[in-house]
């Protein structure tokens, strides 16, 4: 396979046109980029790899569209979609691949596992793609998603994917039922919690996550700690995961779990509870709406609302991966990557892709080309608002074990009542010594 | 049964007492052995062996996997981070992993003889409870445990509702540190006593009979007559089914992988899933070589034992 | 097994009337929980959009097969079943040889390092697989074995298990037959098939099923070795991997992932249903062997 590759692009040695996507004028070489000069799009026969794991539901029929209005425009670039069936297993092959030596042209990412990739020379920076760290369809993005692109060195290295924020997804009749309207503050979010848990049901069912994935319910933690003020994470990545406002945050949780407001499970459980009527709420990604609205089946009206805020005002927080562009790819397949990364965060593309996958479009343009879709998703103007504000946490390897540190912390207080003092001065520990392991 | 434990002797110092007649001397010994064990060697020489000894060296090492020229020699440090790591420590995942196959071995041994013991011989009705029982041995894992997450939903699971239907204490199963191992060895049970309960029925078919028969004209009640006759009779198979049972529950992953993430709070971390977390997932190359190091040695160590503590005719697996 | 006589529950429960309608009772209630999961499982996937989370659990199926026209839709189940019965036949065949040579080299033949070998090949075991599996990826790229049947079968093509149950059947037959035949001049391949073979047979049916099953089982492996594209129809990968498509990242379909267990799992099922009498007999006889 790696041969064929080698071969097709070797064929492609020269590029001879002027076809770049995004407007931004051609050169006409695809010599290895100095600074200052964007790769032209090949125009030999070209074949990418993409290592994806937008496999299933309305993902995957999306994921296929943008692979084919991209090969409609450029037919000598063939991209060969490698799917995995869930982020773990995809990491896995990533890395797997990368030590063989036959990294795919591209991957989906998230923060910790491009800072992991990159200390290993692993990765291609978008400035040998683009001939700047700044291309300029970067400043289209909504300002949080811009600000993830870059890892610890400051430099850009990846390109934005399936991004989306964390949504609250109710049972809307159950809380007019209840007179209850939805919560504004966190504050108001703990007491419509626990007035709605009664006959069986329990405000919300939340995956704290585990020692190896991070989950919605970690997530949420995140949040209420920078809702409270707190800090995680400097930018360096030193953790600070027993400080004041995380103790509330997890307190916060602990208290709504006291008081029969607040149960854990596995598998989207929220969700699962939701659907059953026995959950009034279920924080999850916007994206998730397709799935939401599926479980429910119709049994109520899904009501969604922004997230609540906390007294440092409103926080979210950035989910889903970037993609990055390994190092091993030939000059052409580097070229026809960054036309694809480009062609795909069009405002075009990206409104075509946020409508079917129902992740959100990485840049505001992309809004009026999709205006039946939000008409019918009316949450879906104020989620995009929230990609300018959201946070995501600072992109260095060992934050991927520290949040495995966290969801244990989160369980260790859910499931077995341990104090949040005590769990997270466990975490703190364990996330130092995994910074000074790098 | 003669045959083999004469055999077995004259075997086991590699025939080098010249006992046979020189034709059968000739026929048994002969460096063709290296050829037909070949496929086999060459198989595990390429993808067990050398791996493993790879293994053993990158332990050395704080291994950077996507670069090995920039790794960093640590001689024996990823071994003394064992005893320094906290979470999970390490004493923690060993205790994890001989409580698992501590309950498999037991619980599994126990059910299934008992099993074989109810359902041998008999007509249709046991035979399809037999077949019944060996279903879910021949369903794979990766389906089976998605439906047993369900199932052990402390919420909508049937497991609670059954428990609660027969008015008993509903538990809180994989969601909690108490009982996630104990949830995960229910369903390993119910994934694996099948086979070892045939393996059982095995056994019980081809006992001679005599001793029984003689045992009941002495009066023995039915229990001291399973007690010194049929449970001593079923040694070997017992035997068998133990080691089979210890080492593939020492190794035991995917059950692990799927039912509970190794938690809540690493409550279901066994050696087995640490090497996974820690070399596969998290990265840490070296650190996880040494777990696999130290896996290794456990695995070893109990199976000298056994074969110290075992006598006579055992299985080979011993 | 005919002169076997009874013991065990039949005797420990006194054999009357009432003993034996006690035992029947108690084996089929034993047999019905073993098997309720697989029920259950049934009457989800044939459930109503929603009603998997009903609570208490609905128990009787609503024939809504919705759920599994759309998980038959996600992805080609056929050309995905017909690579498992390709890879686990081939495995099983492969295994069969090498476990038969390799059985028969440590049984009976005696040479220089025979020991050496056997001590080496049980090291084998001991190995936790997770962690040979990066390793052996990068072995398999190398080799150019990555997305191939190959790299599915030929790593899984020698059992220890396999090898030491042939060695353990050989160990058992008396030393006179085997060296009677080779006094009449027959070579070691031909003793080995036309005596060895006929005589380890219910050993070479209990280490089918197990590979087979074994095969069948494997996740993480054919994962990682191979690349999907689910509606390619070229993939080499195993029904396993496209089960657990189910298990995504944005949310879970478990309707549509029991309809996806239901009906790759019922071949298997019906396959052994159909074989139950020689696969138990296989076990029932390799039990016998291991008391050697």
């Amino acid at each position: 396979m790696r041969y064929r590759i080698a071969a097709v692009a070797s064929l492609a040695a020269l590029s001879l046109s002027a076809c770049a996507g995004g407007g931004t004028p051609a050169t006409t070489t695809t010599a290895p980029a100095a600074s200052g000069q964007e790769l032209a799009v090949p125009t030999k026969p070209v074949t990418i790899t993409f290592e994806e794991a937008m496999t299933i539901g309305t993902l995957k029929p999306a994921m296929e569209k943008l692979v084919s209005d991209f090969q409609a425009k450029y037919p000598n670039i063939t991209v060969k979609l490698q799917g995995d069936p869930d982020y773990a297993t995809m990491y896995t092959k990533e890395k797997a691949e990368v030590q063989a030596g036959n990294a795919p042209t591209m991957g989906q990412a998230y923060e910790s596992w491009a800072s992991y990739f990159q200390s290993g020379g692993a990765l291609t920076p978008i400035s040998e793609l683009a001939g700047t760290d700044t291309p300029t369809e970067m400043s289209t993005f909504y300002k949080g998603v811009q600000k993830d692109l870059a890892l610890g060195d400051g430099k850009t290295w990846m390109w934005p994917f399936n991004k989306s924020v964390l949504i609250l997804f109710s049972n809307a009749d159950m809380l007019k039922a209840d007179g209850q309207a939805a919560p504004k503050t966190w504050d108001d979010y703990a007491s419509v919690m626990k007035a709605v848990s009664k006959n069986g049901v329990t405000g919300s069912t939340i995956d704290p996550g585990s020692a190896t994935a991070a989950a919605f319910g970690t997530q949420w933690f995140e949040i209420l700690d920078k809702s409270n003020g707190g800090t995680l994470y400097d930018a360096d990545g030193t953790p600070h995961l027993n400080d004041a406002g995380a103790v509330t945050a997890l307190t916060y949780l602990k208290s709504l779990k006291d008081a029969g407001a607040l149960a854990t499970g596995k598998n989207y459980p929220g969700e699962t509870a939701l659907g059953a009527k026995k959950g009034a709420f279920d924080i999850s990604s916007a994206a998730g709406y397709g799935f939401e609205k599926a479980t429910v089946g119709g049994k109520f009206n899904l009501g969604i609302s922004a997230l609540p805020a906390g007294p440092a005002g409103p926080v979210n927080e950035l989910t889903g991966t970037n993609i990055v562009v390994f190092k091993n790819a030939s000059t052409d397949q580097k070229a026809a990557a960054w036309a694809f990364l480009k062609f795909i965060t069009s405002p075009a593309e990206q409104a075509g892709w946020a409508s079917t996958s129902g992740y959100l479009p990485v840049t505001a343009q992309a809004l009026p080309l999709m205006q039946d879709f939000v008409a019918k998703n009316p949450y879906e103007t104020a989620a995009v608002s929230e990609l300018d504000t959201a946070f995501a946490l600072p992109p260095h390897s060992w934050i991927f074990k520290c949040q495995g540190y966290e969801a244990t912390a989160i369980q260790d207080v859910l499931d077995n009542g341990a104090a949040p003092t005590a769990a997270l001065g466990t975490a703190q520990t364990a996330c130092t010594a995994a910074k000074a392991q790098g | 049964m003669t045959a083999t434990t004469t055999a077995r002797p004259a075997l086991a110092t590699g025939g080098r007492r010249p006992r046979r007649r020189a034709p059968a001397r000739d026929f048994r010994t002969t460096r063709w052995g290296w050829a037909y064990s070949a496929p086999a060697v060459l198989i595990f020489a390429a993808f067990v062996i050398v791996p493993t000894g790879y293994t053993f060296y990158v332990s050395l090492w704080k291994w950077n996997a996507l670069n090995p020229a920039m790794s960093v020699y640590r001689g024996l440090g990823n071994y003394q981070r064992l005893f320094d790591a906290t979470q999970p420590t390490f004493l923690s995942s060993l205790w994890h992993s001989l409580y698992f196959s501590g309950a498999m071995v037991v619980g599994g041994t126990a059910l299934s003889l008992a099993l074989a013991l109810l359902l041998q011989r008999g007509g249709a009705l046991l035979n399809a409870s037999r077949v019944a029982l060996f279903l879910p041995h021949a369903t794979p894992m990766i389906a089976t445990s998605m439906i047993w997450v369900w199932i052990f939903n402390p919420r909508f699971g049937l497991a609670d509702w059954m428990l609660h239907s027969l008015h008993l204490p509903t538990s809180q199963w994989l969601q909690s540190s108490t009982s996630a191992m104990p949830a995960v060895i229910v369903y390993s049970l119910w994934h694996e006593v099948g086979f070892t309960t045939v393996v059982f029925l095995g056994g019980l078919a081809v006992l001679p009979n005599e001793l029984s028969e003689a045992a009941r004209m002495d009066g023995c009640s039915a229990w001291q007559e399973f007690w010194h006759i049929t449970w001593h009779q079923l040694r070997p198979v017992t035997v068998f089914v133990v080691a089979i049972t210890a080492i593939t529950s020492l190794q035991a992953f995917t059950q692990f992988y799927q039912l509970s993430d190794g938690g809540p709070v690493y409550a279901t971390t066994t050696l087995s899933y640490l090497v996974y977390q820690e070399a596969f997932v998290l990265s840490d190359t070296g650190y996880g070589a040494a777990l696999a190091v130290v896996l290794f040695a456990v695995t070893v160590f109990f199976t000298l034992v056994r074969r110290r503590t075992a006598t006579g005719a055992d299985s080979a697996l011993t | 097994m005919t002169t076997a006589s009874s013991r065990g529950i039949r005797s420990v429960i006194k054999t009357g009337r009432a003993g034996r309608l006690a035992r029947r009772a108690l084996a089929l209630l034993i047999g019905a929980a073993f098997v309720f999961p697989f029920y259950w499982t049934v009457v989800i996937s044939l459930g109503r959009p929603g009603e998997f989370s009903d609570f208490p659990p609905v128990l009787l199926p609503h024939w809504d097969w919705s759920n599994w026209a759309r998980a038959w839709h996600a992805a080609p189940w056929v050309r995905l079943f017909g690579n498992t019965v390709l890879i686990a036949s081939s495995t099983v065949l492969l295994c069969l040889a090498t476990s038969l040579l390799a059985g028969f080299a440590f049984g009976v033949l005696r040479f220089p390092g025979r020991k050496f070998l056997t001590m080496l090949v049980l090291a084998v075991l001991m190995m936790p697989g997770t962690v040979l599996i990066i390793p052996d990826y990068v072995l398999a790229s190398d080799l150019h074995l990555l997305n191939t049947y190959w790299i599915q079968i030929i790593p899984w093509g020698a059992s220890v298990f396999g090898i030491f149950l042939v060695r353990q059947f050989f160990l058992a037959i008396p030393q006179e037959i085997l060296d009677a035949a080779a006094l009449d001049g027959a070579s070691r391949l031909r003793v080995l098939w036309s005596i060895g073979i006929p005589m380890v047979r219910p050993a070479l049916v209990i280490i089918a099923v197990n590979v087979f099953l074994g095969s069948w089982n494997s996740f993480l492996w054919p994962v990682i070795m191979t690349s999907s594209s689910m509606d390619s129809s070229s993939t080499v990968q195993p029904v396993e991997v496209g089960l657990s498509t189910f298990a995504s990242a944005e949310g879970t379909d478990f309707p549509g992932l029991a309809a996806a267990v239901t009906f790759t799992t019922l071949p298997v099922m019906a396959f052994f249903l159909v074989l139950q009498r020689q696969f138990i007999r296989g076990a029932l006889s390799a039990a016998g062997g291991v008391r050697g």
